[in-house]
């Protein structure tokens, strides 16, 4: 049993070090080295049968204490990565791509709703706090709260007929709303314009300013990483919200209707109501995404929300899995860091995404962690 | 004007949705393709010293519909034929990547590829005035060239054996393939005509514009999808019918909003949305029903 | 005769489809705990009628009364919830869920947590959903002992015959008061569909009250397990009686067998 518990930990903390390892490293055969081991370590519980059986049978058996490990490592990330404030507001800016991607997966690969304005939804998020704190004077974490409702609300005004017709129509929809969300907040007057909102205030709850660098076990941290673990929180309880809800009767049901509509019909499920509330859903969190990014840079503005982006969020959650709740986790922590850290990709990223997603598609379309059967826990 | 080339991409979209059952999202993006392959055809046609309208044009043509419709058919042999049994979720995000890989390709990998490229003036200038409304060579042109297309689709459909294979593939495919038609040779074809006809869209374009631009063929997508769903997926007639339809909303829309031409493309994209809401299958009717 | 109410009343059931007339001004009824079997060649309208009665189609004309209340023009998920389930020709399952997935999703109408429960009172979830599955395996185990035991496998590892009776639990989970079957032994050999007579027979044998309707072609499933058969014919009803007399019928036989041999 205590064996269950050390493989567990061992390889989160392995895998943890070595990521960090390769974050930090200076040097070229630094980065190459523990990129080596990354996968050398991968292929090996690939390959060697009774390795990758055994570990898997250990996570499943323990599968609080993962967790547990898990969250402990994500807390002590800040610390590792203390020397580089740049790179906690990378895993900052994973943490945003992990809540906006359990929304959309929600929406994608849970109910088959296909929202390809993820961007615009998120930017009604972050204009939303930009309006609310810039223009009427709002508290930054009120703002936050209250940003995402306006995607929900525009996403149930303009959307409610279409959910009903067939996938495609849906989609195409969504692209023409990206681009009018788009042209819009360019040229309107009190969006601001090309320019968007600036000085978003910072967030500051009972008194403590975000921009305080904290201390984490008497060391001190960048004040970046008040944001970090906000996000952290935040991304958690977007992940515990959707994973409770993916294992109920709604997400069966949403199941049932990306599959069988007629079957789903049959059995008494309303697709309208399950569409549009698949969509609302969805359409919180990826709003609660973008409303938070607006007060970790401090402003936004139009080219943060166009057509590329929605693309971005669709590639986190195929390359993870459609559907599945861990995948959208795994999904942002690859294509979130490795453009950062491979700058010379930088500029090939969407094409690199592209690429990727039609790659996963053709042979890999469940993705990288597969949606698992349901048990209802 | 517009509505011609918006018809011809239009036709694209209908033919492939009728032929695979598929939207081919990146249709769009091979429209900006073929555009952007007849610019470095004429650039080396002028390198080359033939700067004439008269050869150059038609050598453009040639040249991009081949090679365009060349890069639709391995789009279609990548992405789409191998997914069209699974899901059409799978196939909607395929090919949406893959536009979005052509797009980021020319804005790499062509020099200076994010910003909009002039495209050179080849048809004649000038123009008639009849009867108070001012004509411009330019335009007839342009007009002609995109009529001249829709007919010789119209005659492959009607009048060619492939024409035949084609629409009674969108028909019926099992009962065409047991008839002997060649089902992949069918779709190859289909992915051929559709991506070649855009080339000539995209062409007719630049030559409409004066420039090109590497998204341009997101919105062309988007409007010649919408103008395919108004028609009827699957209703030939009914796409080209939709693209005019949208050429001349767009342009009436522009002529009398005020800032009409910054706030042109949130027209048209407003008008898709509006009518897809209201009316999602189409003026003509679209082709499937599905059985219980 | 009873006098009891009729579970099922449709008259005049008229459903077109642009020119064509699927069904032609059909009436039908079914009482309560009878098992009806319709019968008829391909395109006469059996299934129409199923997709009619299921909500799945509008009619052009005609009255469907369920338990006293009028169904037509109601949407299908309405008329699921007030007790009627149906299989399909094709079966209509979903492959990649669980097997026990696949049932539960009948069971839909009938559940009593929501969404808050599912968040933040999630025990009380938890224990819906496995007395859910309790209930599923104790459907699945009256068709096949084993069954069970796979129940959180993807149901489309399953072989056809046990996809077969997943559906039927679906339709069963329910708990309905009328069961449409839609041709349930299409593609089966004699040997399967000996054992979807048995199944059938459990299913009657479980819930005694429960009203069937099958539409087959196998006549040995038909004879087999209905009191009551129905036959059409272009749309139109032609023949309605016990087995015997309906398959003597002239016009039936016409319908089959073309006419030269009506009168054999």
């Amino acid at each position: 049993m205590s064996r269950d518990l050390a493989g567990v930990w061992l390889t989160e903390a392995a895998v943890f070090a070595l990521v960090v390892a390769g974050i930090l490293a200076e040097r070229p055969w630094a980065l190459g080295a523990t990129g080596g081991a990354l996968v050398v370590a991968g292929g090996l519980v690939r390959f060697v049968p009774r390795l990758g059986a055994a570990l898997a049978g250990a996570f499943a058996r323990r599968r609080a204490a993962a967790l547990a490990g898990g969250a402990v490592l994500a807390l002590a990330l800040p610390l590792a990565l203390r020397s580089s404030p740049y790179w906690t507001f990378v895993a900052t800016l994973a943490l945003l791509y992990v809540t906006t991607g359990q929304g959309l997966n929600f929406q994608i690969g849970t109910a088959g709703v296909i929202n390809l304005a993820g961007a615009a939804f998120a930017g009604l998020g972050g204009y939303a706090v930009g309006l609310l704190t810039v223009a009427g004077g709002w508290p930054a974490w009120l703002a936050v709260l209250v940003g995402p409702w306006a995607a929900v609300l525009v996403g149930t005004i303009l959307f409610v007929p279409i959910l009903k017709t067939r996938g495609h129509y849906l989609a195409l929809v969504t692209i023409a709303f990206v681009f009018i969300f788009n042209i819009l907040v360019n040229n309107l007057e009190f969006t601001g314009g090309p320019q968007g909102i600036k000085n978003i205030p910072t967030l500051s709850l009972a008194g403590y300013a975000f921009t305080t660098p904290p201390a984490l076990a008497g060391v001190e941290l960048p004040a970046h990483a008040n944001f970090y673990y906000a996000a952290l929180v935040m991304a958690g309880l977007t992940t515990w919200v959707l994973r409770r809800l993916h294992d109920s009767w709604l997400g069966l049901a949403l199941n049932t209707l990306r599959d069988d509509e007629i079957a789903a019909r049959c059995c008494g499920v309303s697709v309208t109501r399950g569409k549009l509330l698949a969509f609302s859903i969805g359409n919180f969190f990826i709003g609660l995404g973008g409303a938070f990014y607006a007060v970790v840079v401090g402003f936004v503005s139009p080219p943060d929300f166009d057509f590329g982006y929605s693309l971005v969020m669709l590639s986190v959650i195929i390359i993870g899995g459609v559907d599945s709740i861990p995948g959208v986790v795994l999904g942002a922590c690859l294509l979130v860091p490795l453009p950062e850290r491979f700058r010379f990709l930088h500029e090939y990223r969407l094409l690199l995404y592209g690429v990727v997603i039609v790659v996963m598609l053709l042979y890999r379309p469940r993705g990288l962690w597969p949606a698992r059967i349901r048990r209802y826990r | 004007m517009l509505g011609v080339m918006y018809a011809l991409v239009a036709v694209g979209f209908t033919l492939f949705f009728g032929v695979l059952d598929v939207i081919h999202f990146s249709h769009g993006d091979i429209f900006m393709l073929g555009a952007f392959t007849g610019l470095t055809v004429l650039a080396g046609l002028r390198a080359a010293g033939v700067g004439g309208a008269l050869l150059a044009l038609p050598l453009t043509f040639a040249a991009s519909i081949l090679v365009t419709g060349a890069v639709g058919v391995l789009a279609e042999r990548v992405c789409v034929k191998p997914l069209a049994r699974a899901s059409p979720l799978m196939t909607l995000l395929a090919t949406l990547s893959l536009g979005l890989v052509i797009r980021e390709a020319v804005l790499i990998f062509y020099p200076r590829g994010a910003d909009p490229k002039p495209f050179p003036q080849l048809l004649p200038q000038g123009g008639v005035e009849l009867g108070g409304v001012a004509i411009r060579y330019e335009n007839l042109a342009i007009l002609g060239i995109g009529l001249a297309a829709m007919v010789a689709v119209d005659r492959v459909i009607k009048s060619t054996k492939m024409g035949a294979a084609i629409r009674a593939v969108a028909q019926e495919p099992e009962a065409a393939q047991m008839m002997g038609v060649n089902l992949d040779r069918t779709v190859d074809a289909t992915f051929f005509l559709g991506s070649g006809l855009a080339a000539v869209a995209g062409i007719l374009s630049g030559l409409y514009y004066s420039e090109i631009h590497f998204i341009m063929g997101v919105t062309g997508g988007v409007i010649g999808f919408s103008a395919a769903a108004i028609g009827g997926l699957g209703n030939v007639y009914g796409a080209i019918v939709g693209g005019l339809l949208f050429g001349v909303l767009q342009t009436t829309a522009a002529a009398l909003i005020p800032r009409g031409s910054e706030f042109r493309d949130v027209v048209a994209f407003a008008v898709v949305m509006l009518f897809l809401v209201f009316k999602p299958s189409g003026i003509l009717g679209e082709k499937s029903v599905e059985r219980v | 005769m009873s006098a009891a109410p009729n579970l099922l009343d449709v008259t005049g059931l008229t459903v077109r489809f642009g020119g064509l007339v699927a069904l032609d001004g059909v009436d039908v009824v079914v009482a309560e705990g009878e098992t009806v079997g319709v019968i008829g060649p391909n395109g006469s309208g059996k299934t129409t009628l199923f997709n009619a009665l299921t909500g799945l189609l509008a009619p052009a004309a005609g009255d469907v009364v369920f338990l006293g209340r009028r169904l037509t023009g109601l949407e299908a998920h309405a008329i699921a919830r007030l007790g009627i389930a149906r299989t399909f020709q094709a079966s209509r399952l979903c492959l990649d869920l669980s097997a026990f997935d696949n049932i539960l999703i009948g069971m839909h109408a009938r559940r009593r947590t929501g969404l808050l429960d599912s968040v933040v009172r999630r025990g009380r979830l938890v224990g819906e959903m496995r007395a859910a599955i309790e209930r599923a395996s104790h459907l699945l185990a009256l068709f096949n002992r084993d069954l069970p035991r796979r129940g959180f496998e993807r149901v489309g590892q399953l072989p056809q015959i046990d996809r077969r009776r997943v559906e039927i639990c679906r339709a069963l989970a329910a708990g309905p008061r009328l069961l449409l079957l839609d041709e349930p032994s299409a593609g089966m050999n004699p040997e399967e569909t000996a054992e979807l007579m048995r199944d059938l027979r459990i299913v009657r044998d479980e819930m005694p009250g429960l009203s069937v309707v099958i539409i087959e072609h196998d006549m040995f499933v038909i004879e087999g397990v209905s009191q009551r058969v129905v036959a059409f014919n272009y749309g139109r009803k032609i023949a309605e009686g016990s087995f015997a007399e309906v398959a003597r019928d002239a016009e039936v036989r016409a319908a089959y067998l073309g006419a030269e041999t009506a009168h054999a």
